[in-house]
């Protein structure tokens, strides 16, 4: 009787599930029971998420220490590449300016860029030497064709160059558009004056003064400055013309080298 | 019989309740610990050779577990159901209690 009872028991519980599961009966009393239960079950989830919440930021404490301190390695890390890419910027845009002046169709070119300043005696250190190619009295000159000097002493990794203002500076010049020659001469401190000008030939204030190919110091139509103040005095047999040197000091940044010409 | 499988009844739905929304934060490695289950198995443990709770225990808590998951209904009702009647039967044959 007992075990007939049963049987009958496990029957109808099979059967109502079995009943339960091919009719939409499932999903109605399913969807009662979650009706019935969200209150609870929001309360549950929320408090659950607190605590756990709670706990998980109680564990994260050590770890925040070592992020912190892995996020500022990162951080000085990419300041540091941040500054390299700048500097790369700044050389493209240089390489950009000179390939529109068309620079590199005239010279053959190397980039420089200026690691050290002497003005006072008239010389700059470059970061190129030897082992890129550079030798003695190769010109110097800015991405604008502006003349900025020869250079004079080669090491392997660097080179000295020295500035067209030097006073042992020295070479020939023109005034292109009045057919002029003269001598460009050094007098140090940034300081230049055109030397050799015959008397009868007639030269103003504002007269660009390039360089010319007489002497082979340099490549011909290299702007060196313009004629600033003329110094005419009739005892003399030359006329003589402070110029006011076309490059600017304060952006030698970057250079050119020019290897062949 | 009424009175206790209401009991039952309700401490099981509190207990899926509790499981499903509140220990689910809680997992280690991945786990939750299934309560219906170590309530099912203790209760079939410990009653009397005589007393027919964990039988209902098991198919209580079955049937919550399948409303609360996304089995049909029934799964884990005979699952549960046969875990409780292995229990008994092993009990009854192989285990004397004084």
């Amino acid at each position: 009787m007992k075990i007939a009872f049963k049987v009958a028991i496990l029957t109808l519980i099979i059967v109502l599930f079995v009943f339960l599961n091919l009719t939409p009966v499932s999903s109605k009393v399913k969807n009662a029971i979650y009706l019935l239960s969200t209150p609870v079950q929001k309360w549950f989830f929320k408090t659950g998420a607190k605590i756990s919440d709670f706990f998980e930021t109680i564990s994260e404490i050590k770890n925040l220490k070592i992020e912190n301190e892995e996020l500022k390695l990162r951080s000085q890390e990419l300041i540091a590449q941040n500054l390299i890419l700048k500097e790369l910027k700044t050389e493209n845009e240089i390489l950009r300016k000179s390939l529109e002046i068309g620079l590199e169709k005239e010279f053959k070119l190397i980039l420089v860029e200026t690691i050290g300043k002497d003005i006072s005696q008239d010389f700059l250190l470059i970061n190129k030497g030897s082992k890129d190619g550079l030798s003695k009295n190769l010109p110097v000159i800015t991405q604008q064709k502006t003349l900025v000097g020869k250079i004079t002493e080669v090491y392997e990794n660097f080179s000295k160059v020295m500035l067209l203002t030097d006073k042992e500076s020295s070479f020939d010049a023109e005034i292109p558009e009045k057919g002029i020659y003269g001598v460009v001469k050094g007098r140090g401190n940034f300081k230049l004056f055109l030397d050799l000008i015959p008397q009868d030939k007639e030269i103003k204030e504002g007269d660009l003064v390039v360089t010319s190919s007489l002497g082979g110091v340099f490549p011909r139509g290299i702007l060196v400055g313009e004629i600033k103040e003329i110094k005419k005095s009739d005892v003399e047999l030359f006329q003589k013309a402070e110029i006011q040197p076309a490059l600017d000091i304060k952006e030698l940044k970057f250079l050119f080298v020019i290897l062949e010409w | 019989m009424v009175k206790k499988i209401l009991i039952l009844f309700i401490s099981f739905y509190i207990l899926t309740l509790f499981q499903s929304s509140f220990l689910v934060h809680f997992h280690f490695l991945g786990i939750v610990p299934n309560l219906l289950l170590i309530s099912v198995i203790l209760i079939n443990l410990f009653e009397s050779q005589s007393s027919n709770s964990g039988l209902f225990s098991a198919a209580i808590s079955g049937f919550f577990s399948d409303v609360f998951s996304e089995n049909f209904l029934g799964f884990h009702v005979l699952i549960f159901l046969s875990i409780s009647f292995f229990i008994k039967y092993f009990f009854k044959k192989h285990v004397q209690l004084f």
